[in-house]
């Protein structure tokens, strides 16, 4: 039995160490079904590095989020932001996060214990399960569903459970009324969230993430959508923003009216893990709303203005995609950023007014026009073929 | 579900009839939905209000010179404070170390708070007149209220402009403000004798024994070494 | 008009007795004494349904410093450095106040030197203790970018007051018979530059939260306050005169020299939160009228009148005097029984009239609405306990 084991790792192991060195043309993804396909443990080890990666990204993700978050909002407010530990307070996030460790994680009296502790792992679970769909370039993606839009309006909707879960079991009423507010708000904002993403499944045909990117070779979604896709864009920013909890949306935390909303009880490593869950959220619906209306890692092409062109090219292959995206994201992420360092936050009939009577309308009727336009083919850029 | 909107309570009492207060003055209150507005105006105007904040906040972004924190321990250096910041009290010493305190007591009967404490020599065996012993000024209550040295008639107290006046102790905030026991500065040079008058300036330390009223020794805080320098 | 009398716990006693339908069930929430939105240690008993706020009853006494009671204790110059520390952010003018009804009350004539830098120290005090409310209104809202801005321009504002006080907060620089200090050669120049610096910064402060539509529709219809209600419960300062009703003590019972300034009263229409926020920046830009008007033509003479050292004594009897600060009418009340310390000092806080209207001004509405209008009510907590 154990030999058997053994066995199958070492083969598993020089499955995946020849893939991963001897071949790189091949995708992770490609690699993935291989891996699962080899047998058991094969799947097994893989999901293990999967997640041991995608685990590591999250946690690197909050830090350097946390850090930028504070930096742009000293700047935005005529301030520094962290100065003291490390050159430009480059640790302050580290230095934070090994504060939290060492917290006391303090439970309320009366509260429901195992809810309490199971929230912030299933918000965190949430965001890591979302995280695995990004294609952060072309290969580099942990899991590429033919459903995958489907997977991300299934998988964005668990975050709400966590919140719902940790204002409940807190025993708290103000926690409780957070949560309250977050589950209204998330459950309605996805609607929008998940019509926006549609425009662009109907533009491209297909529901796989990768095919979405692919198809915008000739030009992303947001120029040749006829303005069907930017409404479809605007949408998205803003559902997004609520899905996300930030100002002006923010109401579910909303420190001002409710001391910090659901997770007003938690403290120490249990906070961080909504805190990381949070910005590393951020970062995949920024990652979503590129690979969505602007082209994923595709470098920024201008119709057919060769020179351009092969200027945005320039980059070698290995570093492209990975520049592109990153840029894509960073500039979505200080869009985000920008707005919630300067609006005030809205009340909560308003900010379901918005959703039913403005958002929501809006997102069908782009739907629809959306529809037309697949139907007439009246895209800018008609694609080579 | 309750579904109640705020309406005023003007029912309880008779309308008041203000009169002469009525103004003329009333505030242009600028609003985008609340006037009669078409919706295309509304939108305009909803916009144009969110993108000129935007861009408000965007104009500080990208200016690193507007920013406006001062790092404290690092620009200690260059840090100045306003002359008449009332930072800590000082008797004003003249440059031969002497003070102008007559120990009238006027500012110790004056302080709202007790904070300082004068003790006197009653007759001093080389002037014949009363001389300041101890000038005890006791930061842990000070208020700063400035009257101290407003009511002095020498003009011998002021106030600096020291603020890093942290301690761990609060026992090290009670201050002795005269460096030498002894007569004013006027009263020696009418000693003709130069030795004798060297004579009646007994140094002090900068700071003498424990707060008078919470006491020297408190329980689990160990008894403080007077002797250490109490420099901040 | 009925006056109800119960203690809370009668309240919440009364509350989860009854009325338990089957859909929705009433709590009560405290909010305060440690809530961000308290501004300090007031506490609110919410009773809510849902996010309704069906009563709010403010509970007192967390910041009581007992003031009235130190005052009779100690002689009427001590008895202002206390005022300080009652509604700090406009210190000089409690402190006026007190010199105001102690030199009333002896008969101290001061020179109209003295009165021309109360008043405009007097205005700079109001021009900050806005700047402050502005930002933390921002803050309340959610947008806390707007309180940096207000803390850094109140900053520029400090400076220009500490340079001739000496102190930032706790300013103590008025007192009965004159000033704590002559102003500082730098000052006429230093508030003319700051006056300069300010005024387009109050373009900004709109472009940042007066034109946005979320601040508006947060404010506008929320709150009301009807001006027979104000008038009831005693509002003063810019929550009265945001119902409409112009009474400022400034121009209609004029002291120092507000008599020679030409300003105007704001008034707002109809009485929400959205009025008494447009009062308050609205009157930002008449106290630097003010201020630029009275700037230039201080009188020669002293700034102290009296000699310090001699006692001050009141003749026997009730002496009331009082003044607009930057958040209503504070009165002072003395007793004296010819001595040269109070028998009774008592104060009339603006904000301990103003925070009751909060009820009548909230009740049905939203806990987000609470939160607005309480800021647009500007309240600043040791006033009320004193």
């Amino acid at each position: 039995m154990a030999d058997a084991l053994l066995n199958q790792l070492s083969l598993t192991l020089s499955v995946h160490t020849s893939d991963v060195f001897v071949a790189p043309a091949m995708s992770l993804a490609d690699r993935a079904s291989r891996a699962l396909e080899s047998g058991v443990w094969g799947a097994v080890l893989y999901i293990v590095i999967g997640l041991v990666a995608v685990l590591t990204a999250v946690s690197v993700l909050g830090l350097v989020m946390s850090y930028i978050e504070r930096k742009v909002a000293g700047h935005f407010q005529c301030r520094l932001g962290p100065m003291r530990v490390g050159p430009h307070g480059v640790l302050q996030s580290l230095a934070d996060g090994i504060k939290l460790l060492f917290k006391e994680g303090i439970e309320p009296g009366h509260g429901d214990k195992v809810i309490f502790i199971g929230a912030p792992i299933f918000s965190i679970t949430a965001t890591i399960l979302l995280l695995a769909i990004v294609p952060l370039a072309p290969g580099i993606q942990v899991v590429d569903m033919n459903v995958g839009v489907v997977y991300i309006a299934a998988v964005s909707g668990l975050g709400v459970m966590g919140i719902l879960m940790g204002g409940w079991s807190s025993n708290n009423k103000w926690s409780l009324l957070g949560a309250m507010r977050a589950g209204a708000q998330m459950i309605s904002y996805e609607v929008s969230l998940t019509i926006a993403l549609l425009v662009v499944v109907l533009f491209s045909g297909t529901l796989k993430v990768s095919e979405i990117i692919e198809s915008q070779q000739q030009g992303w979604w947001i120029w040749r959508g006829h303005g069907v896709a930017i409404v479809a864009f605007c949408l998205y920013v803003i559902a997004s923003t609520a899905e996300l909890n930030r100002t002006p949306f923010d109401l579910p935390e909303g420190e001002s009216e409710l001391t910090g909303g659901y997770h007003t009880e938690y403290s120490g490593l249990r906070f961080s893990f909504f805190f990381l869950a949070e910005f590393a959220n951020l970062f995949v619906f920024s990652a979503l709303a590129v690979t969505f209306f602007f082209g994923g890692w595709l470098p920024f092409h201008v119709g057919n203005y060769e020179g351009f062109n092969s200027v945005m090219d320039l980059l070698p292959p290995v570093i492209s995609p990975m520049f592109w995206f990153g840029s894509k994201c960073a500039t979505l992420i200080f869009i985000l950023m920008w707005f919630r360092w300067t609006f005030p936050r809205l009340r909560m009939d308003q900010l379901m007014r918005l959703e039913w009577k403005v958002l929501l309308p809006i997102g069908f009727a782009n739907l629809i026009l959306a529809a037309t336009v697949v139907l007439t083919g009246l895209y800018f850029f008609p694609s080579a073929t | 579900m309750t579904t109640t909107t705020p309406v005023p309570t003007e029912t309880e009492c008779p309308p008041i009839d203000f009169g002469e207060l009525k103004s003329e003055c009333v505030a242009p209150r600028p609003s985008i939905m609340g006037q009669k507005r078409g919706l295309r105006s509304i939108l305009w105007l909803s916009f144009k209000g969110i993108v000129r904040g935007l861009l408000t906040t965007l104009s500080y972004f990208r200016r690193p010179s507007t920013v406006v924190t001062q790092q404290y321990p690092e620009n200690r250096e260059t840090l100045e404070m306003f002359e008449r910041y009332r930072g800590r009290l000082s008797l004003i010493h003249n440059e031969e170390g002497e003070h102008g305190c007559t120990a009238c007591q006027i500012c110790e009967r004056l302080c709202p708070n007790a904070s300082i404490i004068i003790t006197k020599d009653k007759k001093n065996e080389a002037t014949g007149k009363p001389a300041l012993d101890q000038f005890i000024w006791r930061q842990d209550t000070c208020t700063f209220c400035n009257i101290c040295v407003l009511v002095c008639p020498f003009d011998t107290l002021e106030m600096t402009g020291d603020f890093e006046s942290s301690v761990y102790d609060r026992r090290l905030l009670v201050f002795n403000l005269n460096e030498y026991a002894g007569p004013t500065a006027g009263q020696l040079d009418k000693l003709e004798d130069d030795e004798l008058a060297k004579a009646q300036m007994k140094p002090m330390k900068k700071y003498q024994g424990p707060v008078p009223m919470c006491g020297g020794e408190m329980d689990g805080i160990p008894k403080l070494d007077v002797e250490k320098p109490t420099d901040v | 008009m009925t006056v109800e009398v119960s203690s809370l716990k009668e309240l919440v006693e009364q509350a989860s007795g009854d009325d338990r339908s089957p859909d929705t069930q009433e709590y009560f929430v405290n909010m305060g004494p440690q809530h961000p939105s308290t501004h300090g240690v007031l506490r609110l008993v919410l009773k809510l349904d849902g996010e309704r706020v069906l009563r709010c009853i403010p509970v007192l006494g967390y910041i009581h410093r007992s003031i009235e009671k130190i005052s009779e204790h100690m002689n009427y110059m001590n008895c202002v450095h206390l005022t300080d520390r009652m509604d700090y952010l406009s210190s000089i003018m409690n402190n006026w106040a007190v010199s105001k009804a102690v030199e009333e009350a002896a008969g101290i004539e001061v020179n109209s030197r003295i009165q021309t830098i109360r008043t405009i120290f007097a205005e700079l005090e109001r021009i900050q203790s806005h700047q402050l409310w502005w930002g933390v209104l921002g803050m309340d809202l959610g947008a806390f970018t707007p309180f940096l801005y207000g803390i850094r321009d109140r900053e520029v504002l400090n400076d220009v007051m500490e340079e001739t006080v000496g102190a930032r907060l706790t300013m103590n620089y008025v007192l009965p018979g004159g000033l704590m200090a002559d102003i500082h050669p730098n000052f006429v120049h230093r508030v003319k530059e700051f006056i300069k610096y300010f005024r387009p910064k109050l373009d900004e402060y709109d472009d940042l939260l007066t034109n946005n539509v979320i601040i508006q529709e947060r404010l506008r219809n929320v709150g009301i306050l009807s001006p027979q209600t104000a008038v009831q419960y005693g509002a003063t300062g810019p929550v009265l005169r945001g119902s409409g009703v112009a009474f400022d003590l400034r121009k209609d019972h004029p002291y120092g020299v507000y008599d020679q300034a030409d300003f105007e009263v704001p008034v707002g229409t109809i009485g929400d939160s959205w009025d008494r926020y447009w009062v308050r920046v609205e009157e930002m830009r008449q106290s630097m009228n003010i201020v630029e008007q009275l700037l230039d033509n201080i009188p020669p003479g002293d700034f102290l009148v009296k000699k310090l050292n001699s006692k001050i004594k009141i003749p026997e009897g009730r002496y009331y005097s009082q003044l607009e600060t930057a958040r209503g009418i504070l009165g002072v009340f003395i007793v004296s029984d010819k001595k040269d310390e109070p028998y009774r000092m008592h104060y009339r806080s603006p904000n301990f009239n103003n925070l009751w209207c909060l009820e009548p001004m909230i009740k049905g509405d939203y806990i987000a609405s609470l939160i607005g209008a309480m800021s647009s009510l500007d309240l600043v907590i040791p006033d009320i306990d004193r």
